[in-house]
């Protein structure tokens, strides 16, 4: 064994067994979902008509196109599977990688448990090794379960193979961005950003591509084209997993160069001095304001790149709604005509921006927590701090952040897709914004009630995202009725367009938003502290 | 140093709790089925410094946390500058500064920020006060929270509690973490929080530091207070350790009743006598011809020992208190 990396065999079974429990979740979660489609697919489309009515519709919309890439082949399981859980699969398996990396460097440092480790008998390399391992090595089981469940669920062999082996191949590659990240960011949350943003990136502009039907060779731009032009189902291609392969080696090879040039615990950029006195943060809104500065400025900067890439996208669709014959047809026939299309198709973009800004809000609600267990709330508190007003000057931004992202990607994409089609006016996009927030306030609310109440329960806010996800964005594919769809709060937003839109169901969204804020502000006053 | 004077100059915080600070009565506090706090009293009365000791995990935080109205108490009694710790934070928090045993501080912060920030949130801070102290303790305001030594982040939760006017300090291990240097500027800053007749709840594991500065002491363990009063009130009910050379040793140690531990090398003899019995002891010893002598009142790390101590480690840390006597 190399010198640099002495001690990785007893740490790595050390960090697997802490580690497995958390990693765990991921598998599953991703492994249900490409057996969920082959399993589904027999149920919800039982019939060559009921098949081909879906390639005609769903297949060809280019909300879809954006989430989880063309359609192929929708008249057989495999190619449904392939569809609907190839990308996405990718993106979550990806997100898993870079969570195990930064959560076993870099958190290890700024909680003081590497420096009890690294002061070991430990090589230089070891612990950003071992930590890039235990992602590669969760990616490869990840890809094994997913395999064999989604065989057993009745997936082909090879297909799914070649579906699988890109959920891994997807792992791998951002094992490498995020033990880069790990380097660059002076801390756990920072490098976390960074890698997550190179991903939406990525995720953004294979989704852009796909969605516009740009030029076929277009899609080689992003890694994860890559990982679509395997065609798991519809080609089996198996070299471009070599090319993730090479950027895997090249990726980890740069982050173990970057992270023996670096000091322990710090950055690649050193911290500067700062001001001796507090005049920014001299009140609690103030220091809510500094404590989510951050993740502020780049989610606002994320929601108008957002709405950029939706924007434009918006004005290449109509082309697409063209040349598509059924979409074509309800125009031909009066049923709707272009821009209600187009409407329709910004309506869904809007769901989507929506549950980002979600996912926005419900890490500023548990960020809150975060700061109670490293013990920054208790001396606050102990000044004449009242505990609803500490709250406040959180939940304020944990609602009205997640608003601002909206309504700025909304108004972009109004602006840039006025230009491509100029009979839909701004304002109707910015109102549509405008419409989605009371639904996205509610998951907030409900991550709010859960840390404010009962702390231990706080995971049901990201189970709040999760299934609002997929009730929005997968559960039309399984044509579910509408009270189970009807659980997501998206789903309550009327097209506002229409001449007299129902907000009887957003009314009702917004008294369990009010309902949820009231728990949360009655539990944190009866709860014990940290 | 007279301690046997508490002084409480009682023109202060008046109420029904006949003027205590803190005044606190058989509190329990449970997390599921471990009780921390078992039955709890402590009183601490105006213009006192009280010392707050005990072992690791015997209730001090818990019992601070409390007062701080963080945590809500299972059953008792919790009185705190006349109002109730937890209905009543706000306006009691105005009056009180705290500093943890463990600070943390945000990581993109400076110290000065930190600083000012708890100052205004308790309603502001004495600026000659705040410079001065930061120049005593010698801390660099502008270095960011993640730059902090452990007994840096301590002196800016020192900083910021000092610089306030406030009539009650609580402090949980205040000194963790400083230099010698620094500990002796933090006893002198606390004396003269004392001449100014405020009062001071100093939770301690470093027994010269709460021996200097408290009036008071209360020995907890296990959840409840097992020993409280004046040092020499708690010396008064503990044993004096004897040492002395007898010309002529007694044949059997069984004749001395009033010494307790009594041992004998050569013509060295060593014991523990209760104060109360002192005179006596003195007398049975005086018929063996005493040549040298030195009698030790009982230091509060014995006290505290004696305490909370096994057997076993009573007995190892006399042998090592009684050596160097």
């Amino acid at each position: 064994m190399n010198q640099t990396l002495v001690g990785a065999r007893p740490l790595l079974r050390a960090a697997l067994k802490q580690d497995a429990r958390t990693i765990a979740p991921w598998i599953v979660l991703i492994t249900a979902l490409s057996a969920s489609s082959v399993l589904a697919y027999a149920w919800v489309f039982p019939d060559t008509h009921s098949r081909a009515q879906l390639a005609a519709t769903l297949g060809v919309n280019p909300a879809l196109s954006l989430i989880f890439g063309p359609a192929r082949d929708l008249l057989t399981a495999d190619g449904f599977n392939a569809w609907r859980a190839g990308a996405l699969g990718g993106f979550f398996s990806a997100l898993m990688a870079i969570f195990i990396v930064v959560r076993n460097s870099r958190a290890d440092e700024d909680s003081g448990q590497a420096e009890l480790l690294a002061s070991g008998v430990m090589g230089r390399q070891t612990r950003l090794a071992v930590a890039m391992l235990m992602a590669v090595l969760a990616s490869i089981v990840l890809g094994l379960a997913s395999w064999l469940v989604t065989v057993a669920f009745g997936g082909g062999w090879m297909n799914s193979l070649a579906l699988s082996a890109t959920f891994t191949a997807a792992g791998l590659m951002f094992t490498g961005v995020a033990g880069i990240s790990a380097q660059l960011g002076s801390d756990a949350r920072t490098a976390n950003s960074i890698a997550v943003a190179t991903l939406g990136v990525a995720f953004v502009v294979r989704g852009y591509i796909d969605a516009s039907q740009s030029a076929a060779w277009v899609v080689w731009l992003t890694p994860l084209g890559w990982l679509e032009e395997v065609r798991p189902a519809t080609g089996n291609n198996g070299w471009p997993l070599l090319l993730a392969c090479a950027l895997t080696a090249v990726l980890a090879a740069v982050a173990l160069a970057l992270h023996a040039r670096r000091d322990f615990g710090l950055g690649m950029v050193a911290p500067r001095r700062g001001p001796a006195r507090g005049t920014t943060v001299a009140s609690v809104w103030g220091l809510a304001l500094r404590i989510n500065r951050g993740p502020l400025i780049s989610w606002l900067v994320a929601f108008a790149g957002l709405g950029t890439v939706f924007g434009f996208l918006a004005t290449s669709v109509g082309d697409v709604f063209a040349s598509n014959p059924t979409m074509g047809g309800l125009i031909a026939g009066g049923a709707t005509t272009q821009t209600g299309l187009l409407f329709e198709f910004l309506i869904t973009i809007l769901r989507l921006v929506g549950i980002i800004a979600a996912v926005f809000g419900v890490q500023i609600v548990m960020r809150i927590y975060a700061e109670e267990i490293d013990y920054r709330v208790e001396p606050l508190l102990a000044a004449a701090l009242s505990r609803a007003r500490y709250l406040a000057s959180n939940a304020v931004i944990a609602f009205a952040a997640p608003a601002l992202g909206l309504l700025v990607a909304g108004t972009i994409i109004g602006l840039i897709a006025h230009t491509g089609e100029p009979d839909l006016p701004v304002t109707d996009v910015i109102g549509q914004a405008a419409a989605t927030i009371p639904a996205v306030w509610a998951i907030i609310a409900l991550a709010l009630a859960a840390v404010g109440a009962n702390p231990r329960t706080r995971l049901a806010g990201w189970l709040a995202v999760i299934a609002t996800f997929a009730l929005t964005i997968l559960g039309p594919l399984f044509r579910l009725w509408n009270w189970i769809l009807g659980i997501s709060p998206l789903w309550h937003v009327p097209n506002v367009t229409t001449t007299s839109p129902d907000f009887s169901g957003l009314t009702a969204v917004a008294g369990v938003t009010l309902a949820l804020t009231a728990i949360a502000f009655a539990g944190f006053r009866h709860r014990d502290v940290i | 140093m007279n301690r046997s004077n508490p002084a409480p100059s009682r023109q202060r915080a008046p109420g029904d709790d006949g003027g205590a600070v803190i005044q606190v009565e058989g509190l329990v506090k449970s997390f599921g089925s471990f009780r921390a706090l078992d039955g709890l009293d402590l009183t601490v009365t105006p213009g006192e410094v009280h010392g707050f000791l005990g072992p690791n995990g015997a209730g001090k935080s818990t019992t601070i946390r409390v007062l701080l109205g963080l945590l809500k108490p299972n059953a008792g009694r919790v009185r705190l500058l006349g109002g109730d710790p937890w209905r009543d934070v706000v306006s009691l928090h105005r009056r009180l500064a705290y500093v943890p045993g463990d600070v943390t501080l945000w990581p993109g912060m400076t110290g000065g920020e930190a600083i000012d920030l708890l100052g205004n949130l308790r309603g502001g801070l004495n600026e000659t006060r705040r410079q001065d102290l930061i120049d005593r303790f010698e801390l660099d305001p502008t270095k960011r929270g993640r730059q902090y030594s452990k007994g840096n982040r301590q002196k800016v939760a020192l900083v910021a509690a000092l610089a306030s006017d406030v009539e009650l300090l609580i402090l949980d291990e205040p000194t963790s973490g400083l230099d010698p240097l620094m500990e002796a500027i933090f006893q002198e800053e606390i004396a003269t929080v004392k001449t100014q007749g405020r009062s001071v709840l100093l939770s301690s594991h470093i027994l010269s530091e709460a021996e200097a500065l408290a009036d008071r002491i209360s020995i907890i363990r296990a959840g409840r207070v097992v020993e409280t009063g004046t040092l020499d009130q708690l010396r008064h009910r503990t044993r004096t350790t004897i040492r002395a050379t007898l010309d002529n040793p007694p044949a059997t140690l069984d004749s001395l009743r009033f010494v307790h531990d009594a041992r004998l090398q050569d013509r060295t003899f060593t014991g523990t006598v209760e104060t109360s019995q002192l005179s006596a002891a003195m007398a049975e010893l005086s018929q063996h011809t005493i040549t040298a002598l030195t009698v030790a009142p009982p230091s509060l790390e014995e006290l505290f020992l004696r305490q909370y101590g096994t057997d076993t480690t009573v007995e190892a840390a006399r042998r090592t208190t009684g050596g160097a006597a």
